[in-house]
This record gives structure tokens, C-alpha cells and sequence, in this order.
């Protein structure tokens, strides 16, 4: 879950009236100094024991103020520092708010950890912790936590603080809120001295999003097959295209598998087939699903394949996807044309069209430089990885692909495209057979040239170039740019 | 004879509200769903009251809905995530009974307050993060199939109640065992045909959801398929995270569940804090692991299946 840092966890308190420790939040050298005695925090998302780690200090003077606030800005992903004044502490409580998820015998909903003792070693003591659950539907008032706070000194204050706790965990959709301390002064107020918090992205409400936007981390580890896979997702934002390289080595005496995994089903299947194997090595990640295009579906593939330690690919759904089977199978064979070192591949349809899909792919094989095993979703793909022996390679073919020129009939921007018509190929000016087979009824004969129809949309799914190559003359071809080096 | 909705929430034929009718996804599942056989009473999208979505009419809100047509029972959802808790809310008010929620991202105290709101109501909601399901009586809810001719012609009547925490693996366990002459590993060792043409069939299937806090549980749905005579086995596709698998456990253990149940459980070689597959898979304590839940499974009589293919042959052993 991401992490709110302290400074943005006591905005969301604020605004639900919970009282805070006095602090300024400094995200460059402040021109005037704040007064000591003051505590240092290094504003980090996500840092958990940052006194351990020098990231929280306490500063008794001038020149221990500035020199701790130079040494903690310059810490790595530091958003700031927060000055939080020192206060006199009469005693500690601990309290955080978490989401119940609830079982079979009692309903889900929020609850609070409440410590009397403080935070010192929370982690070690959570079975001692007094633990009062909460509807968020129906949020408990102040006097409902008082009842559960019973022989606790201050009960009525610290049950308004909870109160406001909770309100504040519900308001915005939190998974985690914790103040620890919660501080008694003196005078018998009650305030929180620090905060955390986590959240859901998903959760975030556009209302909200400047509050919760927290910056990415400064290191970046994504590979560059990973950067361009966010750049296809960028370009075309229809379904999930999900992309992550293995950060290990090919172990000796594996094969060395490039999957693409149609969905969750299709990764617990692999995962479950190729789990407890240590003769397989999964070079990525993989989930191209929710209904993406034929054309996204191309894209990735692309860049699955692109993997030079690949020695075979490996495709596979559930055995019963949404995806139309056969605009998968397009993508699939316009991929093996086109890549520079296709992949033998093993190859599962399962879904709509799934029986055109593997008459396609049959239809093609002989065509393809690499050798390819297709299987009906029946076989399921801890039966297909028998056949990966068999055709897994140690020398990745290579073959050159320049598309072919022609005139550019038009181009669409969602799912990215540029519609190649080549009327060479059509001597006679007849009506292309892609144009009937277009199922949206995008494509349009004019003139003697193909056109798009305004009152359709493109679902890029490529049977039109499927058909043109395989049943025409070859009159229409699409050109599918990629983001960046590819094999 | 009644489908499953009968034993889950007392409804003999779904009278359906469709949310978000006049959006892409509202129309072409709308069309897959009556194209099955499912009653499409109303549809309901904000500020898009009397319009007509394929002959169908659109009200602004369920109450308004429900107001024109009483009979409406169930609710299906093609909304936003964000706004599902709302829209949910809104058809439990106007006392609908049945909801499916399909949203995938659903704020997780979302879907905490929509089942706190359920409890109250007495209303039963699939979801959030569901395919939905499918009765063989002659109804479905959400996309299973995709097309209603291609899920008129995979799922067909039968003995097997499914249930599954995944999309993908709901329509595949259903629609195998409704497959003539399915291969598959045999309990001998051999590969090949698990059954001629006498396929075993559906009952019906539901995908309770990959998310964190499902509104019916796999216990719920195993507690519908005991109660449904049509049902002779379930097949189950479970996973770690979440208590859904041994609250199932302790049931079955208890013998309120006894009709045999196979399962499939995936998560194996998931770690703790880490979500394979769905966001639920995700293991937040050390009964939610794969070890665990299989062992409470396994002790309750519970057939666990190791190869995802072989849950065939032993829903079949079951019914022979």
C-alpha cells in the first residue's frame, strides 16, 4: 500500500479537528530558522523507524537546526522536513485505525488498537492491545469508544481523539492511520505528536488527489522492455497490458520461457504449473487482459519476444478469455512476421473464436521461421510445458521485416494505427474482402480506395489485415508503431 | 425446478435493473444477458431517466426504477469503481434483493460498507470484482461467455455447482465440465477422455470475486449449491488470502456442507504480503497460506486437487 508521509497525514487529521503537535514543514532551507528546541523529521514515504535510522533528531540549537536540516533534506526520496516543536509529555498513548476484513462468522469494518502504555515496542504486543471494532457505515460516536475505554484515565478526551481518528480513517478511504504517540500535556489536552498513514490508490477521490499524490520514487529500476510496455499502455489505455523481467539470472540448465499470460487465471494456472519446477525459468511477468485491442496485444508481444535470453514463448489464458481468440491469434502471427528474432512458441487458445484462432495459426505455420505448437484450452498448460523441450532454442532465428510502401489509406490515434493500402495489389480496383470483414463496420470501399466510416470506431483488432494477406492480395497491411528498440 | 438464486437469496426468476444501461459496457453485457434469457426489467443511469436503451427503459435512479416496476428483484452493475458504493446503496433502498457487483478497483472500505449495508438490508451482493454468474436454468448476470451464443453453447445443464474467486478459471471450470469427451489427467495415470458424451454439466456457476472483502463468500455460494437439487458436486477455484477457505473448511467439517467439493487452490508458491493474481490472494496472517488453507480443506474431506486439470476426473469419481 502506499504511504502518506507525516506532513500529509496531519493535513487529513487537521481537517477532522484532531489536535497536533505545532510543527512547520520545510521542503528547502527556510530562510529563518525555526526556534529551538525543535524535532527533525526527514519527511520519507513509507520510512518506518526513522529515529533508529538518524532520520528523526532532536535539535537544541541554532546551528544543530541548520545542520540537521541540510543532512535530512538531502536524504534519498526526502520530501521535506518537518520542525515539530518540543512539547513536555505527562503521558503516552498509542492508537491506530485498520480495516477488519471480517470472516465467516463476523461482518467486516474498521478497528481501533488502542495501547494506555504508549507505542515503545508495539509491534512486540499487539495481542495486548485493547482492540475496539467499528461499522464505517455507521461510525461510532465519541460516547460509544468511551464505553469501550472504561478504567482508562482521560477517557473522555481520548475517546473525542478516537472519535476523530476514525472520522478521519473513513473520510478518506484509508487502509492504516496510526498516531503514536498520542500525547497528554500539562494542561490535559491530548495531541498527536506523529502520524502515518496508508492508503489504496484506487480509493483517492479526484478531490483529493493533489493531497495523495506522492512522488515516484527517485530510483528507477524498470527495465527498458518494462519502460516501453508503460508506454504502449500510455498510448493505448484499453485493458491491462502488465509487463515485469525477471531481475535474476537464467539459472544454468533451465529454459529460459518469454509468457504471455492472458489475466489472473492464466498467471495462477502458470504459476501453478511451473511453481515447484526448477528445470523452467520464467524470464517475466506477464497480463494482457480486460478487453485490450489486437493491436496492444501486438505491441507486448513485441516486446515479450524481445527478451534475448528468450529461447521459447509461452501463451496462455484461463482457457475461457474474453479476449476474441482470433484477434489474438492476428496479433500472435503479425508479431512472428515482424519481430527480427521471433520465438518458437506454445500457443493456448481458449475463448470466442478460439477454433479460428487455431485454424489460423495452423494455417501459418509453415510460413514462420520458428516453429510453433498451438493447443486447444482443454490441454491445460502444466500439460504444455512437456512440449517446451522440444522446441525451445539456443539460437534465436533472424529474419528482416520492412513494411511493405504503399499509400497511407488514414490513421487513428486510439488504438494507435496507420492503415497501409496497397492498390498495386489490386489491379482491378475490386472491393477488398477485408472491407466486409471489418466487424465494426470502420472500413469503407470509396472511390476505389479504403476509407474509415466517422460513424464507426476502429477496435483494432487486425482481421482486416489477417484477411487481406491470407484470403486477398495482400491490399491492405497496418503499420503498428513501437515506443522504442525492439527485436 | 428453481435456479440458483432460489437457494441464495429466495428468487425464483431475476427481474433485472441494469446500472450504467446506457454506457458501452451496459449495452453489449445488457444484450448478452437477455440474448441468454435474463429478464431485463429497467435500466438506471443519472440524468438519463426516459430514454430507452434497445427497447428497455432508463430511469435516473433505482427507486424510480423499482417505483415503475415492482417486480424488479436483481441488479447488475456496470458502473464505475467509484461510484459502485453509491449506485449499490441505491438499489438496496429501493429493496433489491440481488446485486452484482463487476467494478474491479473498489475501494476496499467500499466494499466493507456495501456488505455492512447488505447485512442490514438482508440483501446479497456478488462482487465487487466478478465476472458474475450463470444459472443453467436460463439466466446470467455480468459477462460470463462474453456472447450469448457462445455461452448458450458452452454452458449446458448438468450435476457441478462452480464456484471461483477468478474470472477466468469461473467460466473455465463450467464450461469443461459441460465438454464431451474432455481429456484430461485420469486417476490412473493415463491421459485422455474423462467421460464420453455424458459430459457431468452445470448447475450453475459463480465467481464470488478476486477482491479482498467479497460480498458472498465461497461458503455462501457452497451453502445455495447444498441446498439446490440439482447440484450432486462443486468444484471450487480457492486461493490464498482472505478466511473464505476455512470458514468453507470448518462447514463442511461441521457437516453442513455434504455434498462432495472438489477444490483447486491456487497460491502455492505466493508469499506472504504479496498478491499473485487478485488483489484478495494477498496473505495477511499465517492462516491465510496456501499450507493452511489446504491442510483445513484436506482434514475437512475436501479433495484438493495439485494439477489445475485434474479437478475433472475428480468431480467425475464423485458422480459415478
Amino acid at each position: 500500500m502506499p504511504a502518506l508521509p507525516e506532513y500529509k497525514t496531519r493535513v487529513l487529521l487537521e481537517n477532522h479537528g484532531v489536535p497536533l503537535v505545532p510543527a512547520v514543514f520545510h521542503n528547502v532551507m527556510p530562510e529563518i530558522l525555526p526556534e529551538p528546541v525543535v524535532f527533525l523529521k526527514a519527511q520519507i514515504p513509507g520510512a518506518t523507524s526513522r529515529a533508529g535510522r538518524g532520520l528523526v533528531r532532536k535539535a537544541s540549537t541554532t546551528e544543530e537546526i541548520s545542520n540537521g536540516l541540510a543532512e535530512l533534506l538531502a536524504e534519498e526520496n526526502c520530501q521535506g522536513v518537518l520542525a515539530a516543536q518540543a512539547v513536555d509529555i505527562k503521558k503516552e498513548y498509542y492508537a491506530a485505525c485498520l480495516l477488519d476484513f471480517g470472516d465467516g462468522e463476523n461482518l467486516p469494518g474498521g478497528v481501533i488498537l488502542f495501547s494506555p502504555d504508549g507505542g515503545t515496542g508495539i509491534e512486540g504486543r499487539t495481542d495486548s492491545l485493547l482492540k475496539i471494532h467499528f461499522s464505517l457505515l455507521n461510525p461510532p460516536s465519541g460516547n460509544d469508544i468511551e464505553k469501550e475505554l472504561e478504567g482508562i484515565p482521560n477517557s473522555p478526551e481520548l475517546a473525542d481523539f478516537l472519535q476523530k481518528m476514525t472520522s478521519t480513517f473513513i473520510g478518506y478511504k484509508l487502509t492504516v492511520l496510526e498516531t503514536n504517540p498520542i500525547a497528554v500535556l500539562e494542561d490535559g489536552s491530548h495531541i498527536a505528536v506523529d502520524c502515518r498513514a496508508e492508503f489504496e490508490k484506487h480509493a483517492v477521490s479526484k478531490k483529493h488527489a493533489e493531497l495523495f499524490k506522492v512522488p515516484e520514487s527517485t530510483v528507477d529500476d524498470s527495465t527498458p522492455l518494462e519502460k516501453i510496455v508503460e508506454t504502449i499502455n500510455a498510448m493505448d489505455p484499453a485493458g491491462t497490458g502488465f509487463f515485469r523481467a525477471s531481475r535474476e539470472k537464467v539459472p544454468v540448465g533451465t529454459i529460459a520461457v518469454a509468457t504471455n499470460l492472458c489475466g489472473g487465471g492464466g498467471k495462477m494456472l502458470w504459476e501453478m504449473t511451473t511453481g515447484g519446477r526448477n528445470d523452467i525459468f520464467s524470464l517475466n511477468e506477464s497480463d494482457t487482459s480486460g478487453g485490450l485491442s489486437g493491436f496492444k496485444s501486438y505491441r507486448i508481444l513485441r516486446a515479450i519476444m524481445s527478451q534475448p535470453e528468450a529461447q521459447v514463448l509461452i501463451l496462455t489464458g484461463s482457457g475461457m478469455a474474453f479476449q476474441n481468440q482470433y484477434h489474438l491469434a492476428s496479433a500472435v502471427w503479425k508479431a512472428l512476421r515482424e519481430s527480427a528474432t521471433p520465438l518458437p512458441c506454445l500457443l493456448r487458445f481458449g475463448g470466442t473464436d478460439q477454433e479460428k484462432a487455431m485454424e489460423l495459426m495452423n494455417t501459418v505455420a509453415e510460413t514462420l521461421q520458428v516453429q510453433i505448437k498451438t493447443f486447444r484450452p482443454e490441454i491445460f498448460p502444466n500439460a504444455m510445458v512437456e512440449h517446451l523441450s522440444d522446441i525451445a532454442t539456443d539460437r534465436r532465428i533472424k529474419q528482416e521485416f520492412s513494411p511493405e510502401a504503399g499509400e497511407v489509406a488514414f490513421e487513428i490515434d486510439t488504438p494507435p494505427a496507420r492503415f497501409v493500402y496497397h492498390p498495386e495489389k489490386n489491379p482491378d480496383n475490386i472491393e477488398p474482402l477485408c472491407i466486409n470483414e471489418c466487424p465494426t463496420g470502420f472500413l469503407q470501399w470509396n472511390n476505389n480506395r479504403i476509407t474509415s466510416n466517422p460513424e464507426a470506431k476502429c477496435i483494432g483488432c487486425l482481421v482486416c489485415e489477417t484477411v487481406s494477406l491470407l484470403r486477398g492480395n495482400g491490399e491492405l497491411t497496418i503499420e503498428l508503431d513501437l515506443p522504442g528498440e525492439v527485436l | 425446478m428453481a435456479g440458483i438464486l432460489k437457494y441464495l437469496c429466495d428468487i425464483d426468476t431475476p427481474e433485472v435493473l441494469v446500472f450504467g444501461i446506457t454506457g458501452r459496457q451496459g449495452k453489449s453485457r445488457s444484450r448478452l444477458m437477455r440474448g441468454f434469457g435474463t429478464k431485463i426489467v429497467a435500466g438506471t443511469t443519472p440524468g438519463k431517466g426516459g430514454q430507452e436503451v434497445d427497447g428497455v427503459p432508463v430511469y435516473n435512479t433505482a427507486s424510480d426504477a423499482v417505483s415503475a416496476h415492482p417486480e424488479i428483484n436483481s441488479a447488475v452493475f456496470f458502473v464505475p469503481a467509484g461510484a459502485i458504493a453509491k449506485a449499490a446503496f441505491d438499489a438496496m433502498d429501493a429493496g433489491i434483493k440481488f446485486l452484482v457487483l463487476t467494478a474491479d478497483g473498489v475501494a476496499t472500505q467500499d466494499s466493507i460498507k456495501i456488505k455492512e449495508k447488505a447485512h442490514e438490508t438482508g440483501a446479497k451482493c456478488l462482487g465487487p470484482n466478478t465476472v458474475g454468474m450463470l444459472d443453467t436454468h436460463g439466466y446470467l448476470f455480468g459477462l460470463i461467455g462474453g456472447k450469448a451464443s457462445w455461452a448458450k453453447k458452452n454452458y449446458l445443464p448438468g450435476k457441478v455447482g462452480v464456484i471461483s474467486r477468478s474470472g477466468g478459471l469461473s467460466q473455465l471450470l463450467a464450461a469443461f465440465h459441460c465438454r464431451p469427451y474432455l481429456p484430461g489427467p485420469r486417476p490412473d495415470g493415463s491421459f485422455g477422455p474423462l467421460w464420453k458424451e455424458d459430459y457431468p454439466g452445470l448447475s450453475a456457476v459463480l465467481c464470488v470475486g478476486g477482491d479482498p472483502v467479497p460480498g458472498i463468500t465461497l461458503l455462501d455460494a457452497a451453502r445455495a449449491f447444498e441446498a439446490d437439487p440439482r447440484t450432486r458436486v462443486m468444484a471450487i477455484y480457492a486461493e490464498t488470502g482472505t478466511t473464505q477457505e476455512n470458514d468453507l473448511a470448518r462447514a463442511i467439517e461441521n457437516a453442513e456442507i455434504n455434498n462432495p467439493v472438489v477444490v483447486i487452490l491456487g497460491g502455492k508458491y505466493t508469499e506472504a504480503g504479496v498478491a499473485q493474481s487478485h488483489a484478495g490472494a494477498m496473505i495477511r496472517n499465517e492462516n491465510e497460506t496456501y499450507a493452511a488453507k489446504k491442510q483445513a480443506l484436506e482434514n475437512a474431506g475436501v479433495k484438493v486437487v495439485d494439477r489445475p486439470d485434474s479437478v475433472f476426473a475428480a468431480t467425475a469419481e464423485f458422480l459415478k
